[in-house]
């Protein structure tokens, strides 16, 4: 569980249920908005979740659209505004390109033509006639899971090292994987981008059936995590980029500094709380404020607090970002890293949206935004099986 | 932490040749081919009809209880067969493979806190599972639709085979999932020796299992028009003038990677050492890689820098060498550019294109130039091309002594990762 040392971030971008513009989303995570809302994706009338908290809007006509889909476009466009926004980090074969990639969907849509006019579980014979000659060209390329790192580093010229690393902990292993990269000498600049969405069909069945999610008929109705009655997160999906350099290289140009773990305690459920604040262990410096799991479940909110508050104090601020965008699976510390730097920027923490009653235990979780002069904070995000990410971030 | 250097002490494999490393090692060392007509399900109406298909009759269940000996907590087999998880080939692959290569390495308790380096591809989507969910022209997903707790998603999650290995051979560390295409595996392994040299683990389970031999994968391969038209074992020549397209294979290689002096002082026996690994980025096309090789060439450089040698040092190239009429050329002129007259293979035309497997299945198949000075051959290679300006071996595996070799492996959108494996000594 070592990190990669401490690396400046000199742009940054991204797309959440809250707004696109990191500003004006601290406005909204301030006054304790949330972005829950009846799914709007598709009719889940008849799940045992029916809230969702999506991105407004479409990403931008592309031609990319040949190739990759909805939530990977979002994931070029944040890559490329980052890039942009960095002003002029290394280029070619000196920039290199760090994906983090949530999962793949079944695209339900892309499906239903091949499925609709088979028999039995498809091994009959005629199954080419029956559908799977109606399999769009590109299906295959729409599948791929590096596709829009690919098409990414396509565009922005990305020559150097790149990966795509998988699961609900995946924007933390990017950002690790962009840092050790950095580390090493192999790159001068890297464009770390993630990307995500729990508001799936199959997603959201297994995590009504499950009890992770919330059952809530309404925003109003979500309880929040860290609250006494806490009853499941709410499914979120979003993409975030950073474009991190080495800090004596990114000189003035930093606006934050971030450092990166991930890790998986082998559970198949969410990571034990152990697991979180041996990450957050790792990390910490002296640090008083820090962006919870936040896995609204009353047992899992007690124990992580617990073990938090032997790494941090019993003291320390406890946000939880995710009550207000939604849980954004592998995308999470990517949106940690931009958002928490802009609240510390502001000198002001934001509130758990929706929490009314916290229940009993360390830390403090916040009802009401507050003010801070504090220049860092831990954050930490959790999925299944077992995965955890955290990062640090601190602004000059 | 300088002076670390990754070993490999345990390899376990599962391909067209069959289930076992020494399959796979025996298949290389025979020039046989292992391509043969689909099994898996009725593929006589698809325009693939040839694949390099691991020889397990029907279903993935019938393979784990046929290798049920080599999982650590078979008891667990019943569980998952009633979860429908063991339909999933690439999962039953990976265990196998995982669990051979921590039987030949000897790991014991001590070796517990391995990190895991997995590549992997496409998830599973299982027809029958979808099918469930269909209401005349709907799609209704709901509670009562889809049978038991491990719903659709539950089965073909990305990381479902990482996290199994992980829960059979009780490893605690890290987990790290790769999934850039068929780049996957070879990045899997490097990533594997980064963490070992910079310190961050003493050992690492890594490799990839990949498995598209099943409608939809061979389905979507067809419409991509990837693979060759040509409906024979033979369909897949690398570097031979009459390529047409790759052949889809199946399988696993995983690897025990160990920090050097822990392994020798537990006895290990050392297989090959990682020298050296890189990766770069053509960013050029989303299907077609930089014609002149030029972002390849460079992945190859930096990996042969990296491991503190210059490119005479490399007696044997394994090429990724698809078959593709594209692919071969680009990489031929990135290999002749670097290494001359180098001998290079490509070990598709014998057990396919294993997809996000294929770097490592390579990989494997380059640990015979250590343990029996062979050089794997190019199947069905017969007519030499003068756009691969490259020596390439020939059907028959080559007798020779060699130090270092270096794998190549490109996946789609050129991510490409080159790595270097040195005899030991």
């Amino acid at each position: 569980m070592t990190h990669a040392g401490r690396m400046a971030v000199t742009g940054c971008s991204l797309r959440t249920p809250l707004g696109d513009d990191a500003a004006a989303v601290l406005q909204r995570l301030l006054a304790g908005e949330r972005a829950a809302a009846p799914n709007a994706h598709f009719d889940a009338s008849t799940y045992t979740c029916r809230l969702a908290a999506t991105i407004p809007g479409a990403p931008r006509p592309t031609k990319h659209r040949k190739f990759v889909k909805r939530m990977g476009l979002f994931g070029m466009e944040v890559g490329a505004e980052a890039l942009t926004r960095a002003g002029a980090p290394a280029k070619g074969a000196r920039l290199g390109l760090f994906c983090g990639y949530g999962g793949l969907r079944a695209h339900w849509d892309d499906l239903m033509p091949v499925l609709e006019r088979q028999t039995g579980d498809a091994r009959a014979t005629g199954a080419w006639a029956q559908g799977f000659s109606l399999l769009h060209p590109f299906w295959m390329l729409f599948h791929l899971s590096n596709n829009a790192h690919a098409l990414l580093s396509i565009d922005v010229g990305g020559k150097g090292d790149g990966t795509t690393t998988a699961g609900s902990n995946a924007g933390a292993q990017a950002l690790r994987a962009a840092s050790i990269a950095l580390a090493v000498g192999s790159v001068d600049a890297a464009l770390v981008f993630a990307y995500d969405s729990l508001v799936e069909p199959e997603t959201l069945l297994s995590l009504g059936m499950s009890g992770a999610a919330t059952s809530a008929a309404t925003a109003e109705a979500v309880i929040a995590p860290y609250d006494e009655g806490a009853a499941g997160i709410v499914p979120g999906e979003a993409a975030a980029a950073v474009v991190l350099e080495r800090p004596d290289d990114a000189g003035d140009r930093a606006i934050s500094f971030i450092s990166a773990a991930a890790t998986a305690d082998g559970a198949e459920g969410f990571p034990s709380p152990r697991a979180l604040a041996s990450l957050a262990a790792n990390l910490a410096a002296g640090d008083t404020i820090v962006d919870g799991a936040a896995l609204a479940s009353p047992e899992r909110d007690t124990a992580e607090r617990a073990a938090l508050a032997d790494v941090l104090g019993p003291s320390a601020a406890l946000l939880a970002l995710t009550a207000s965008t939604g849980h954004l699976g592998g995308a999470t510390a990517v949106v940690q890293a931009i958002l928490l730097a802009e609240a510390l920027r502001a000198g002001a923490l934001p509130p758990i949206a929706g929490l009314d009653r916290p229940s009993a235990g360390p830390l403090r979780p916040l009802v009401r935004a507050e003010e801070t002069r504090a220049r860092s904070a831990l954050a930490l995000s959790a999925g299944m099986p077992g995965l955890a990410g955290a990062l640090r971030v601190e602004v000059p | 932490m300088a002076g670390r250097r990754a070993v490999i002490t345990g390899v376990g494999a599962v391909s067209a040749f069959g289930v076992g490393y020494d399959a796979l090692a025996n298949g290389l060392a025979a020039g046989r081919s292992a391509i043969g007509p689909i099994r898996n399900f009725d593929a006589r109406t698809f325009p693939t009809r040839v694949a390099g298909e691991v020889p397990i009759e029907k279903t993935s269940a019938s393979l784990l209880e046929k290798h049920r000996g080599v999982l650590l907590h078979v008891g667990e087999a019943a569980a998952w067969e009633h979860s429908g998880l063991l339909r999933d080939r690439k999962v039953c692959f990976g265990l196998i493979a995982a669990a051979e290569a921590w039987r030949h390495a000897r790991c014991g308790t001590a070796e517990r806190k391995a990190a895991l380096s997995i590549g992997l591809g496409l998830e599973q989507a299982f027809l029958e599972d979808l099918a469930t969910a269909l209401d005349g022209d709907e799609i209704r997903v709901g509670a009562g639709d889809l049978a038991g707790p491990e719903g659709v998603r539950f089965r073909s999650r990305v990381d479902l085979t990482a996290e199994k290995i992980r829960g059979v051979l009780g490893l605690s560390g890290r987990v790290a999932v790769h999934v850039s295409a068929c780049a996957a595996g070879g990045t899997a392994v490097a990533h594997a020796a980064s963490q070992i040299e910079r310190g961050a683990a003493d050992v690492v389970l890594c490799g990839a299992s990949d498995s598209m031999v099943n409608p939809l994968g061979i389905g979507g391969m067809s419409r991509l028009g990837a693979p060759s038209p040509r409906a024979e074992p033979s369909a897949c020549r690398p570097f031979d003038r009459r390529r047409d397209g790759l052949v889809v294979g199946e399988g696993a290689a995983m690897f025990v990677v160990e920090e050097e002096s822990r392994a020798r002082a537990r006895g290990a026996d050392l297989l090959a050492v990682i020298a050296g690994a890189a990766t770069t980025q053509d960013a050029y096309r989303a299907t077609a890689p930089r014609p002149d090789g030029s972002r390849a060439l460079a992945a190859m450089e930096r990996a042969v820098r990296r491991a503190n040698l210059v490119p005479s040092d490399i007696g044997y190239v394994n090429a990724h060498g698809t078959g593709t009429p594209l692919n071969d050329m680009a990489e031929a002129k990135a290999i002749h550019a670097l290494f001359g007259d180098v001998p290079t293979s490509s070990i598709k035309g014998a057990v396919g294109h294993l997809m996000a497997a294929a770097g490592a299945i390579e990989l494997a198949a380059c640990l015979l130039a250590f343990t029996r000075d062979l050089l794997p051959g190019t199947a069905h290679f017969e007519e030499p091309d003068p756009e691969c300006p490259i020596h390439v071996i020939g059907p028959q595996p080559l007798k020779q002594r060699v130090e270092y070799v270096l794998s190549n492996s490109f996946g789609f959108g050129g991510q490409n990762v080159s790595v270097v494996l040195g005899r030991p000594r």
